[in-house]
């Protein structure tokens, strides 16, 4: 039996990878859910986050501030973006199969990916933690650094707010409302196209916080698009395509299954998460909290 | 018709006939040139590409060989062995090249090398470090390696890590050709040579990892006291980023020591002062090397030049060694055979900026060292350098 602190320790760090996912994936899974729209440059507008992150960084220099406001600037510039994109483009395909969406989105990766090698060149960038996140404390004899229980505490900050804005607001109730239905929603008067840039705006502005986020913890390298886009898939088919809760759940099972796999199977670690998605897609194709399709 | 396509032929054919014997010889010579240009291994790939420019700018300037220029064509092999084969097998066939040099990963390597073995042509390997690719049984007669193996960087590390005063030693490597190649050359030599030493840990994360805290965590659990990695490029940043506040590298006492080039400046500066000053790494070469043969010297003027930057790459030599080794040979063989290249290349000594370097007949492989220290913080730079610098000759390892 290992030392139950080395237990404690994986468990963590499997929860900190799950906040990330969740972040990028909770965009996905939204946007998925009111416009149907698979939305595969969702991971392109984590990239660009995080290069945006690191463009303001360099811009306001060793600032204490910086990284906060460089977090702030990326998504919401991230959300700009795909406000241009979802009113000038993707609308127009509402209407067309789905097919046509999906590559229009598959294009919006490559033109993105090369973009971002025009701009930042096809090096590694590196963004410092915050300094005041910079350190560590001890805890159950392990290390927790600071900035991984920010993120440990972000996670669910979010997914909070979230599901309040989702029940408790009126424009939540619309956009649950788009999700089942949008014909009748229009038929009642909501303005469906306004609430479609919403949220699609609100989808970008999490994948380039997302992105943003995760730099102190990652190099910022062309091709990390493409890495977080299929890992983000994973949670949203475990948990339920469209469901918010069953992202938040497929994360924290897609971390956690990560963590304890490299103690089973040591070097089959991404082995034991594919396996879990195949067993979750056989016994329930719709995902583990995500409703089934009506055809 | 007939008559009029013979209108036409006719004067193309007298054309032909009064064109001087010479012509032929004078078009440049071909040197296909698949490397990583874009993706995490690019930040090595695209200064080596430049080396190999500057190298064949230099020649062209002298008036090329045997009369004729060299001309390079570079392709992105996107860090993929599919890639790497698909864009090797158009340089030759669609676009004619007499010769490969080139390729990055381990995985990418042995790749061409088969792809060169089929169209008999001669293909040298600036960086793949993996013993599979100059191994018995995948050796033929047109694959060459002016990098070092793993054989060699495994070893080097070990007699290294052997003067240590520690005893628990844990390894953590990408779990693909060069990583396993080298943790195993490193594993085996420190047991050979360092009996009291104990191996109590062996992290594998899959390449391109994007999350090792699991791995380090696991790791830290079995109390090394000093580790050897062969992380990469932005796959190691991404593991020191991840590493240091976790403070692996202060259990460890800093004993850490990155066989990926950990000490590159590449890899030193793109972390800057995040760098986990004081761990051990290598490089293929470094600017500010104090002990260099004197071409060395020059060498870095240029390349400074060439790079227009004041801390040219320590990538740049693979690519010109490379380089450097072929057009050598071509001049040898007075040919531009493949057939009689290779043989040229056997046995081949060439003055290069990092001192001469034989390539064996055994094994073709040339006797490239690296330059091995301890990562320290210097005023006048603002990443990690290695001091002292030393350049390990690994003759006496490659058997």
């Amino acid at each position: 039996m290992p030392d139950p602190s080395f237990l404690f320790a994986q468990a963590l760090s499997g929860l900190t990878a799950a906040m990330f996912l969740f972040l990028i994936a909770s965009g996905l899974t939204l946007i998925f859910g009111v416009l149907r729209v698979l939305n595969f440059a969702h991971g392109s507008f984590y990239m660009l986050g995080a290069y945006m992150a690191f463009q303001v960084v360099r811009w306001l220099g060793r600032e204490p501030s910086s990284f906060w406001w460089a977090a702030l600037g990326a998504a919401v510039g991230v959300a700009v973006l795909g406000g241009v994109v979802e009113r000038l483009l993707l609308r127009h395909l509402y209407d067309k199969e789905e097919l046509y969406q999906l590559l229009f989105t598959y294009a919006l990766v490559l033109i993105l990916s090369d973009a971002a090698k025009v701009l930042w060149g096809t090096g590694q960038l590196s963004v410092s933690r915050p300094p005041g996140l910079a350190g560590a404390f001890r805890f159950f004899g392990t290390t927790i650094p600071y900035y991984n229980l920010f993120i440990l505490l972000l996670g669910p900050a979010i997914a909070l707010l979230f599901w309040l804005a989702l029940t408790r607001t009126r424009r939540g109730r619309f956009i649950r409302a788009a999700a089942l239905d949008r014909e009748m929603l229009g038929a009642l008067g909501v303005n469906v196209s306004g609430l479609y840039t919403g949220v699609f705006v609100l989808g970008s502005f999490l994948a380039g916080l997302g992105g943003a986020l995760v730099t102190p913890v990652k190099a910022i390298v062309p091709g990390m698009d493409v890495e977080i886009i299929v890992e983000a898939f994973i949670v949203v088919v475990i948990g339920g395509l469209g469901s918010f809760w069953g992202t938040f759940l497929g994360a924290l099972i897609y971390g956690q299954v990560l963590s304890f796999g490299i103690l089973i199977f040591p070097r089959f670690s991404i082995f034991s998460v594919f396996a879990l998605m195949a067993v979750v897609l056989i016994l329930r194709p719709w995902g583990l909290l995500g409703r089934p399709l009506k055809t | 018709m007939h008559r009029r396509l013979l209108l036409i032929l006719l004067p193309l054919l007298l054309l032909a006939l009064a064109l001087p014997p010479g012509a032929e010889a004078q078009k440049p010579i071909k040197v296909g040139f698949p490397m990583i240009l874009s993706g995490p291994g690019a930040l090595f790939g695209t200064p080596a590409l430049k080396g190999a420019e500057m190298f064949v700018e230099e020649i062209n300037a002298r008036g090329g060989v045997l009369g004729r220029k060299l001309e390079l064509l570079a392709r992105d092999t996107k860090g993929k062995p599919d890639e790497a084969v698909r864009v090797s097998r158009e340089l030759i066939l669609k676009d004619g090249v007499d010769f490969l040099v080139g390729t990055l990963t381990s995985a990418e390597g042995p790749a061409v090398s088969v792809v060169a073995k089929e169209n008999k042509i001669v293909f040298i390997a600036p960086i793949p470090k993996t013993d599979q690719l100059t191994a018995k049984e995948n050796l033929h007669p047109y694959v060459f390696r002016v990098a070092a193996n793993t054989t060699m960087e495994g070893r080097s590390a070990a007699e290294i890590i052997a003067k240590w005063p520690v005893k628990r030693i844990a390894t953590i490597s990408p779990d693909y050709a060069y990583g396993q190649d080298v943790t195993r050359a490193f594993v085996e030599h420190l047991k050979k040579i360092a009996p009291q030493m104990e191996i109590v840990d062996q992290q594998w994360p899959k390449l391109g990892e994007a999350d090792y805290t699991p791995f380090i965590n696991a790791q830290l659990a079995k109390k090394p006291d000093a580790a050897f990695s062969s992380l990469w490029g932005g796959h190691f940043v991404n593991f020191a980023k991840q590493a240091k506040p976790l403070g692996y590298f202060d259990a460890l006492k800093y004993n850490f020591f990155d066989a990926g080039e950990g000490g590159c400046q590449e890899t030193t500066s793109a972390m800057g002062a995040d760098y986990p000053f004081g761990i051990w790494g290598n490089t293929y070469d470094a600017f500010y090397w104090p002990d260099a043969p004197p071409a060395h010297k020059a060498f870095i003027a240029r390349l400074s030049k060439f790079l227009k930057s004041e801390y040219p790459s320590s990538w740049s030599i693979q690519g010109y060694i490379g380089m450097q080794f072929l057009a050598e040979a071509i001049k040898k063989a007075g040919s531009t055979k493949s057939d009689a290249v290779a043989k040229a290349l056997l046995g081949l000594s060439v003055d290069t900026p990092a001192g001469k370097l034989t390539i064996r007949e055994k094994d073709h492989q040339a006797n490239r060292g690296q330059l091995y220290g301890k990562t320290t913080r210097d005023p006048k730079y603002p990443f990690a350098i290695l001091r002292p610098v030393t350049y390990v000759d690994p003759t006496k390892f490659m058997d």
